[in-house]
């Protein structure tokens, strides 16, 4: 497998990489890293500038020995490797944040000044606030908890185009455009596309929240 | 390998699904350091990292064979030697975990044996006349 720095590699190594996991070939763990970290890392940190670089290569080590130990948390037949890889890293950097906010918050009964909410102003910087960086994205949030959590019943119902749809829901895609080229809406007027993309993105995420609920 | 490949051996040393937790074992106990865990592998240092971020051969002997004769083959190791090196950290963890059980089922004896001060205040409490 020839490795270009920062570049994942293309999607049928990535699944060889997969078959050699499940096969429970001992180097292929060596091979997911050196194939995915760098890229991985680079991807979170272009996407998250206010972020600190060490949480997003955390966050893509997480997502990596993830799927190093547990091969069929991928399903090859909905996406790349590369963006399952993505999708995963993006909710362990939420993770990662989340468990900052909860040693900022007991930092508070010890830097009540520095922390407190009258002063907080001049200390923070909203935008960067892990808080508001973790609310920012719910989509990718839900698309990763498909990923993730979705019972094999229900993601076997996926059909290709909805799959793609959560790709790219998981990629933190926003335009309307994307999504409605994959939907075939490319010739439809502005507001047909916007109705109808709001639908099927609606519609997957209630097919989650029953997941979920079926789950729970 | 680079920096970041590196930093992640280094993050799985601990971890018993990697090969890396094997090797850290193996030299501490052997008192090698990563030169000396080369030598012993007779490989370059360079390969160290490589071999850390494998998953740990199986245990059961047929697929343990299989895992390490795989490894070495791809980074032209010593099997021999990298077969022991792995058996060396197996027993090793074994015996920590033996010494743990031992530790524990001592400090449960001891609480059934040792009564504690609250016991003491309970009888005390208990026999004294109504």
């Amino acid at each position: 497998m020839a490795i270009v720095p920062g570049v994942p590699p293309p999607a049928n190594e990535g699944r060889a990489i997969w078959e050699r996991l499940c096969a429970d070939d001992p180097t292929a763990t060596l091979d997911l890293a050196a194939g995915y970290l760098d890229s991985l890392s680079d991807w979170l940190i272009r996407r998250n500038p206010r972020l600190h670089p060490h949480d997003c290569v955390t966050a893509a080590e997480d997502a990596i020995l993830a799927v190093a130990k547990n091969p069929s948390t991928y399903q090859p037949e909905l996406q790349t490797l590369s963006a399952y890889l993505r999708i995963s890293a993006s909710g362990d950097l939420k993770n990662i944040l989340h468990s900052e906010r909860r040693h900022a918050v007991r930092r508070v009964d010890l830097e009540a000044v520095e922390l407190s909410p009258k002063l907080g102003k001049y200390l923070w910087d909203q935008e960067a606030d892990p808080a508001t960086v973790l609310e920012r994205d719910d989509e990718e949030s839900l698309a990763l908890a498909m990923a993730r959590a979705l019972p094999k019943g229900v993601q076997e119902g996926l059909n290709a185009v909805d799959a793609r749809v959560l790709e790219l829901m998981g990629s933190g895609e926003r335009k309307t455009a994307a999504y409605a080229h994959v939907l075939g809406l490319d010739d439809r007027p502005l507001e047909v596309q916007r109705r109808e993309v709001k639908r099927v993105k609606d519609r997957l995420k209630k097919r989650l929240e029953r997941a979920r609920d079926g789950d729970g | 390998m680079d920096d970041r490949i590196a930093a992640l051996a280094r993050r799985v040393q601990d971890d018993p699904f990697f090969l890396a937790s094997a090797l850290k074992g193996y030299a501490r106990s052997e008192g090698l350091d990563e030169r000396g865990l080369a030598a012993a592998l007779s490989c370059p240092i360079e390969t160290l990292v490589k071999l850390a971020l494998c998953r740990r051969p199986r245990p059961a002997p047929p697929v343990f064979r299989e895992d390490v004769d795989r490894i070495a083959t791809r980074f032209g190791v010593r099997a021999d030697a990298l077969a022991e090196i792995v058996r060396h950290a197996d027993a090793l963890a074994g015996m920590r975990r033996g010494d743990a059980d031992e530790r524990g089922l001592l400090m449960a004896a001891r609480d059934r044996d040792e009564p504690t001060a609250a016991d003491a205040t309970d009888r005390q409490t208990t026999d004294e006349p109504r």
